[in-house]
C-alpha cells in the first residue's frame, strides 16, 4: 500500500503544475497566434515553421550579442517577416493558405538546417553557455517553505506571462471595438466591408499579430523551455497550438485549456518514464492525447447541435441552449 | 436643373469577366421620394444600387451625390454621404448580438471597450421611433429573417442614412409584413428621407413609389412619374414584350391514389421556429400540392427530411407504399423520388464538374451507364446531348464546365437531369428563384408537363404568384406547423397571407 | 488548362533555378558548376541514375497518396506516418512468411503494408466525416504517434538487435528485383507507375471515381444526388493511405530489406508538396515527382564535389514551393472562380 502511494506520489506531485505550465507554454503561444488568425477566419498551419526559425533567430543572437532583449526583439521581427510573406501570398495572390503554411515549414526546416551548418558551423544541436536565457524569475514570497518554494520559484518571462496574456487577448476580442470588428470580418467579411470595415487591412494585421506571437513562442522554446537549439526542436508544437484552437473554438480561455491538458500529459509522460515503460511509447502520449481529446471536443460539439437542433425537445429547453 | 437633386447617376457602366452588368445607366433621386427601381432577375438593378452604395466600383460614369462629383465610391464613403443599404441577402454576423451587428463600424466606446449601455440607448430611438421591434440581446443566429431586415433597416438609420437604397426587401415578408413594412417606408419620408426600392413586384412598385425607373439587360430604359403608367405598359418595358405569367393549368386533378403520406412527423431545424412538430399530408396521384409560406418556416427542413438530407426523429414518410424515413437518399431515389433542391448552387449543382456530368448525376451507376464500375462514356454523351437538345440549354456545350451557364440554363440542367427518369413524386423547391422570365416560363410548363405524364409534384415556393399559377392544392407552412390546406379554387392571395401569419384557417 | 499548368510550372522551375542560383552567389558558390554538378549526380552513369529513380518511385506515390485526398478535398498530411507503418508492416511480413514463393509473398506483403497504411488513414478521415475534426492537425499529430510507435516496435519486438535501431533482413522470396545494379533501383519503379496509371484511371472513369470527385467538389450536391459522403470521405482517406503504406513497403522491399528507424528525411512532405504544386493535376505529378527526384539525387553529387551543402538545394525545393503556390494565382484564378460559381453569372 504504501509502494502504491509513493509510485502515485512520483507521478502526481506538486512539481506537476510546474511541469505542466513549463510544457505548456510554448503551445499556448502557438495556440494564442492560432487563435488571433481564426478569427478573422484564415487557419494559418505556417505556426510550426515560424517558431522553429524563430527560435533558431533567438539562439544565434544571444549568442552572439549576450543580449537576451535583443534576440527576442529578433524573433519577433522574425516572426513579422514570414507573417508579410504569408499575409501578401494568401491576402494579394489569393495562394491557399494551407499550400503557403506548408511550405513556410518546409522552408524553415531547410533554412535552420542550412543556417545551422552554415554560421555556427554544426548540426543537429547547437549549445554553448554564452547562450544568455531569458530571465528566470522566483516569487520571493514563499521562499520559507520548501514545496511552496519549488512551485513558486524558477519560472521563465513568458511562463508568467502567457497567463494574464489570455485574459488579455479574451478580453481585446470580446469587449472591445478591435474584437468586435475582427470577429465580424470572420464571421462574414461582406456584412464587414459594408459596414465601412476595410477586410483586407484587418486580415492582415492579425497574421502580423500571429507571427510575432508564433516569434515570441520560437523565443521561450529556444531560450525559455530549454537553452539551446536543436534541429527541428518544435516537433509538431506549432499544430498542437492549432489542435488547442480548435478543442477551445478559437476562445482564448478555452485553448489555453487545450494547452493545458497537453502540458499535463507531458508532463506526467516525463514522470511515468521512471518506471520503466518504454520510452518511445512516453513520447507518443501527448500527440495521442491531443487527438483524442480534440476529437473528444468535436463529438461534444457535434453533439450539443444536434441536441439544439432537435424538434423532440420543448422549446424551452432547447432555446435555454442555444 | 441638377441642382435640386439629391443623387444623379450618369453613363455607368460595369462588367464582371464578360458579363455586363450595367450599360450607359442613369439615375436620379429627389429628396423625400421613394424611386423604384423595377426590372427581371439579372436586369442589373442590385449592380447599380450596389455601385452608388461603394460595393462595386463602375468602370465608367460619374454619380453625384448633393452636387459633389465621385468617380467610384466605398462603403465608408457612401456612409459618410449618409447613404445605408439594406441588401437581399442580409449582411449580419451570425456569432454576434443584434446589437453587435448593429453598432459595427460606428461603435460607442470608452477607450477600447464598447460601450453598450449607450449603444443600447442610441438604437431604441429608432426602435421606438419608427415601430422597428427588434430583440437587441440575441445572438443573430437566433432571429427570425424579419427581425433580421428590421436590424437591417436600424444598421443602415444608426449610421445617419438619409437615403435608404431597399433590395427586393419584400421576397421574404408575407402579404401583410410587406403593407407593415411600406407604412414605416412612408413615415420615413414624411421624415426627410429619400428612398430607393428595388423589386420586381409590379403591383407593390405602383403602390409605393413616386417615380419608377424600369432596367433590362443592364440599361436604364425609362424613368416615369408612377401615375403616368399602367402595370401592364412597365411589363412591356420590363421585359420587351408581351408576357403571360398566367399558364392556367389544365384539369384538376381527381383524388385517387396517395403517392406520398406524411405522418406526424418531427424534423430538427436550424431555428426554432422552423423545427417540423407533428406534420402530416398527403400527395395524391397526378396532383400539384403548393406549400406556400415565408422563407424560414421550415420549408427547408421539410424538403430536406422528404429528400433524405435531414433526419426524421420521430413519425414516417411512405412513398408509394414503402417507408422511406429510415432509407438513405439513393434508395430514395429509386423508388421514384426526384429532387430539385432549393438552392442550385450549393445543392443542384456541382460547379467542379461539367454540364454532362451533372447530368447524369443520378443515372451514372445504373446499367445503361456504367458497366462493372466502368463508365460507357458514349451512352452517358448520347444522354447528355439528348436532355440538353430537349430542355434548350444554352450555351448546349455539355463539356463545359456547368459554372459557365447562366442562372436560368442552370436550373434546366437540375430540371433535364431530375425529369429524366420517370419519377412518381418530384420535390421542386424554389424552382424559379433567381431565373430571368425566359427561363421561368419553361420551367414551369416543364413542372406541368411531369403531371401531365402521370408525376405527382410537392412544389414548394416563397412566390405566392407561382403557387396560385400552378398548384390544384396548396399547403401553408407557419413556424414548423401547417396552418391550413387549401384547394385552388379557394385559394387567393389574402386569405393565403393570413395563414402564412399564422391566423388558422377559418 | 493543361497547356497552362505546363507552361507556369516550367516557368516556375526556372524561377527557382535561377533564384537558387543568385543564392550560391551570395554564399560565393559557381552557379553554373554546381548546376553541372548537380545533372552529372542525377543521371551520369547507371549508380547515379538509379539513384534518380530509387528516390523518383517514393516521391510519386506519396505525391499520389496526398492528390487522392485532395480528390475529396481532405488534406492527408499523414503519409509520412502511413508510409512508416506500411514499412514495418512489410517488414515484419518479409520475415514472418518466409518460406512462400516470390510472387505470393511480395503480394502479401504489399497487401498487409496497404492494409495498415489504409486503416491508418481510416482514423483521420472517419473523424473528419463524422466530427468535423480538421485533418491537418489530427494528421501531424498522429504522424508522430505512427514513427514513435515504429520507433518503439523496431527496438523491441521487432529488433534484429544488432546495435542499430533495425529489423531483421526479409526473406529474399520478398525482396523486389533490382533493375538497374550497381543502384538499388527496382522494379517498385513499374509497380508504382502502374499504380498511378491504375489510379488515375480509377479517378476519371469509374463509378467510384465520379463518387469520389463529387464529393471533393461539393458535398452537398453529392448528398442531394444520393452519394454517401461519409463513406466516400473515408474510403478516399483508405485509398491514400495504402498508396502511403505502399510507398514504404517498397523502401522496405526494394531498397533497404528491413526497416530502419528514422529512414525517411520527410519523403511523404516532399510529395505532398509535389502534389499542391500540380494543383493536384495528376498529369504533372510523375513529371514534378521525376523533378525533385533530380534535384534530390544530383544535389547529393554536387555537395560531395562542390562542397555546396545540400541543405541550400532544400531551400531551393522549399522556395519552388513557395514560388509555385504563388504562380497558382495564374491558373488557380481561372480554376477557383469556375469552382466558386459566383453571383455574376447570374446576371447574364
Amino acid at each position: 500500500m504504501n509502494l502504491f502511494f509513493s509510485n502515485i506520489s512520483m507521478i502526481f506531485n506538486i512539481n506537476l503544475i510546474h511541469s505542466t505550465i513549463r510544457s505548456s507554454t510554448p503551445v499556448l503561444f502557438a495556440a494564442l497566434a492560432s487563435v488571433l488568425t481564426q478569427q478573422a477566419d484564415i487557419l494559418n498551419v505556417g505556426i510550426e515553421g515560424i517558431m522553429l526559425t524563430s527560435s533558431f533567430v533567438a539562439v544565434i543572437i544571444s549568442y552572439f550579442t549576450g543580449s537576451w532583449v535583443l534576440a527576442l526583439i529578433a524573433a519577433m521581427f522574425t516572426g513579422l517577416i514570414f507573417a508579410v510573406i504569408i499575409a501578401i501570398s494568401h491576402l494579394n495572390f489569393k495562394a491557399d493558405v494551407f499550400a503557403i503554411g506548408m511550405a513556410i515549414n518546409m522552408i524553415a526546416l531547410a533554412l535552420t538546417r542550412f543556417l545551422l551548418q552554415k554560421i555556427l558551423k554544426t548540426s543537429g544541436s547547437f549549445y554553448d553557455k554564452a547562450i544568455v536565457p531569458l530571465p528566470r524569475f522566483n516569487i520571493a514570497f514563499f521562499s520559507n517553505n520548501a514545496t511552496l518554494k519549488s512551485l513558486f520559484s524558477g519560472y521563465s518571462l513568458f511562463e508568467i506571462l502567457g497567463i494574464p496574456l489570455v485574459f488579455y487577448v479574451s478580453f481585446m476580442i470580446y469587449k472591445t471595438v478591435w474584437g468586435l470588428r475582427l470577429r465580424c470580418v470572420g464571421q462574414n467579411a461582406m456584412a464587414a466591408a459594408t459596414a465601412g470595415i476595410n477586410v483586407y487591412n484587418k486580415k492582415f494585421e492579425m497574421i502580423l499579430w500571429s507571427g510575432i506571437l508564433a516569434g515570441i513562442a520560437g523565443a521561450h522554446l529556444s531560450l525559455g523551455y530549454s537553452q539551446m537549439f536543436t534541429e527541428n526542436m518544435t516537433n509538431g508544437r506549432g499544430f498542437m497550438g492549432v489542435a488547442a484552437m480548435f478543442f477551445g473554438g478559437a476562445n482564448p480561455l478555452w485553448t489555453w485549456i487545450g494547452c493545458l491538458i497537453f502540458g499535463f500529459t507531458d508532463a506526467i509522460a516525463s514522470n511515468l518514464q521512471s518506471f520503466g515503460l518504454p520510452p518511445q511509447f512516453m513520447l507518443m502520449i501527448p500527440y495521442l492525447m491531443t487527438v483524442i481529446v480534440l476529437a473528444a471536443a468535436m463529438a461534444r460539439y457535434v453533439k450539443i447541435e444536434k441536441y439544439s437542433k432537435s424538434a423532440l425537445v420543448s422549446s424551452a429547453k432547447s432555446s435555454k441552449e442555444a | 436643373m441638377n441642382e435640386n437633386k439629391l443623387v444623379l447617376m450618369q453613363g455607368i457602366y460595369k462588367s464582371f469577366e464578360n458579363v455586363h452588368a450595367v450599360i450607359d445607366a442613369n439615375f436620379d433621386l429627389n429628396q423625400g421620394e421613394i424611386h423604384s427601381v423595377v426590372g427581371e432577375n439579372g436586369a442589373g438593378k442590385s449592380t447599380l444600387m450596389k455601385i452608388l452604395y461603394g460595393i462595386h466600383k463602375p468602370d465608367m460614369g460619374t454619380i453625384f451625390v448633393k452636387n459633389k462629383m465621385y468617380h467610384s465610391l466605398t462603403p465608408a464613403d457612401a456612409i459618410k454621404l449618409n447613404i445605408g443599404m439594406v441588401h437581399q441577402e442580409f449582411m449580419l454576423a451570425k456569432g454576434v448580438t443584434v446589437l453587435e451587428n448593429i453598432i459595427l463600424g460606428n461603435e460607442p466606446h470608452k477607450g477600447q471597450k464598447i460601450n453598450y449601455s449607450e449603444a443600447q440607448r442610441k438604437i431604441s430611438y429608432y426602435i421606438d421611433n419608427y415601430g422597428l421591434d427588434i430583440p437587441l440581446d440575441k445572438m443573430t443566429k437566433d432571429i427570425s429573417i424579419g427581425e433580421a431586415q428590421r436590424t437591417e433597416i436600424i444598421k443602415a438609420l444608426y449610421r445617419g442614412a438619409q437615403i435608404l437604397i431597399l433590395d427586393e426587401p419584400t421576397s421574404v415578408l408575407t402579404p401583410q409584413e410587406s403593407e407593415q413594412l411600406f407604412k414605416i417606408l412612408e413615415a420615413m419620408c414624411k421624415d426627410g428621407k429619400s428612398i430607393v426600392f428595388i423589386s420586381h413586384k409590379l403591383n407593390e412598385v405602383m403602390q409605393i413609389s413616386n417615380r419608377i425607373t424600369a432596367m433590362r439587360q443592364g440599361k436604364t430604359l425609362a424613368t416615369v412619374k408612377t401615375q403616368d403608367i399602367s402595370i401592364p405598359e412597365l411589363a412591356k418595358l420590363m421585359v420587351g414584350r408581351e408576357v403571360f405569367l398566367n399558364i392556367a393549368s389544365s384539369d384538376h386533378s381527381s383524388r385517387s391514389e396517395v403517392v406520398l403520406s406524411v405522418e406526424n412527423i418531427f424534423v430538427p431545424g436550424e431555428k426554432e421556429l422552423s423545427k417540423i412538430r407533428n406534420v402530416s399530408f398527403a400527395v395524391y396521384k397526378g396532383e400539384i400540392l403548393g406549400v406556400a409560406g415565408v422563407d424560414g418556416n421550415g420549408q427547408s427542413e421539410l424538403a430536406e427530411a422528404i429528400a433524405g438530407l435531414r433526419p426524421v426523429e420521430k413519425g414516417k414518410i411512405v412513398l408509394n407504399g414503402v417507408s422511406i424515413e429510415k432509407l438513405p437518399t439513393l434508395s430514395r431515389r429509386k423508388l421514384g423520388f426526384a429532387y430539385i433542391p432549393e438552392d442550385r448552387n450549393s445543392q443542384g449543382l456541382n460547379a467542379g464538374m461539367t454540364i454532362k456530368e451533372n447530368l447524369i448525376g443520378n443515372v451514372f451507376y445504373k446499367p445503361d451507364f456504367a458497366k462493372l464500375g466502368v463508365l460507357r462514356e458514349n451512352n452517358i454523351k448520347l444522354l447528355a446531348q439528348k436532355l440538353v437538345d430537349r430542355f434548350d440549354i444554352r450555351p448546349p456545350i455539355i463539356k463545359a464546365n456547368v459554372s459557365s451557364l447562366s442562372g436560368g440554363n442552370a436550373q434546366k440542367v437540375v430540371i433535364a437531369r431530375e425529369m429524366n427518369e420517370d419519377a412518381s413524386l418530384l420535390l421542386a423547391c424554389q424552382p424559379t428563384r433567381g431565373v430571368d422570365i425566359g427561363a421561368i416560363e419553361s420551367i414551369r410548363k416543364s413542372i406541368l408537363d411531369a403531371k401531365r405524364n402521370g408525376c405527382s409534384v410537392l412544389l414548394i415556393s416563397s412566390d405566392l404568384e407561382e403557387i396560385l399559377s400552378l398548384s390544384d392544392r396548396i399547403l401553408v407552412m407557419y413556424e414548423g406547423k401547417i396552418t391550413g390546406i387549401l384547394d385552388i379554387s379557394e385559394a387567393n392571395e389574402e386569405n393565403l397571407g393570413l395563414l402564412m401569419m399564422g391566423a388558422p384557417h377559418v | 488548362m493543361f497547356k497552362n499548368s505546363v507552361k507556369n510550372t516550367l516557368l516556375t522551375i526556372v524561377l527557382s533555378l535561377l533564384v537558387g542560383a543568385l543564392l550560391m552567389l551570395v554564399f560565393s558558390y559557381n552557379p553554373i558548376y554546381a548546376y553541372n554538378e548537380l545533372i552529372k549526380g542525377a543521371f551520369s552513369n547507371a549508380f547515379n541514375f538509379g539513384g534518380t529513380l530509387e528516390k523518383f518511385v517514393p516521391l510519386l506515390l506519396t505525391a499520389l497518396a496526398f492528390a487522392v485526398s485532395a480528390k475529396v478535398s481532405i488534406a492527408n498530411v499523414g503519409v509520412e506516418g502511413e508510409l512508416y507503418l506500411g514499412a514495418i508492416a512489410a517488414a515484419w511480413a518479409g520475415v514472418a512468411f518466409k518460406g512462400l514463393p516470390p510472387f505470393i509473398h511480395i503480394l502479401i506483403s504489399f497487401f498487409i503494408a496497404m492494409m495498415v497504411g489504409g486503416l491508418w488513414a481510416a482514423i483521420p478521415g472517419a473523424l473528419r466525416a463524422y466530427w468535423r475534426v480538421n485533418e491537418v492537425c489530427t494528421t501531424i499529430l498522429l504522424n508522430y504517434v505512427a514513427k514513435y510507435f515504429t520507433a518503439y516496435a523496431v527496438n523491441y519486438p521487432l529488433s534484429a538487435h544488432m546495435g542499430v535501431p533495425r529489423t531483421p533482413d526479409i526473406a529474399s522470396s520478398a525482396t523486389l528485383l533490382r533493375i538497374l545494379p550497381p543502384s538499388r533501383a527496382n522494379i517498385g519503379l513499374f509497380i508504382s507507375l502502374a499504380v498511378y496509371l491504375f489510379v488515375w484511371f480509377m479517378i476519371q472513369r469509374t463509378t467510384l471515381g465520379y463518387k469520389i470527385r463529387s464529393v471533393g467538389a461539393n458535398v452537398e450536391y453529392s448528398r442531394s444526388i444520393g452519394i454517401n459522403s461519409k463513406r466516400i470521405m473515408i474510403s478516399g482517406m483508405i485509398l491514400s493511405g495504402a498508396i502511403g503504406g505502399l510507398a514504404g513497403a517498397i523502401e522496405v522491399m526494394g531498397i533497404y530489406g528491413y526497416f530502419l528507424d528514422n529512414f525517411s528525411t520527410g519523403i511523404a512532405f516532399d510529395g505532398m508538396l509535389v502534389s499542391l504544386i500540380a494543383i493536384n493535376d495528376f498529369r504533372l505529378i510523375p513529371i514534378l515527382a521525376l523533378f525533385l527526384a533530380v534535384l534530390k539525387q544530383g544535389s547529393l553529387g554536387m555537395e560531395r564535389f562542390t562542397g555546396i551543402p545540400k541543405a541550400l538545394i532544400d531551400i531551393i525545393t522549399a522556395l519552388f514551393i513557395l514560388l509555385a503556390a504563388l504562380q497558382l494565382l495564374q491558373s488557380l484564378r481561372s480554376s477557383k472562380l469556375l469552382h466558386k460559381f459566383s453571383k455574376k453569372k447570374e446576371l447574364a
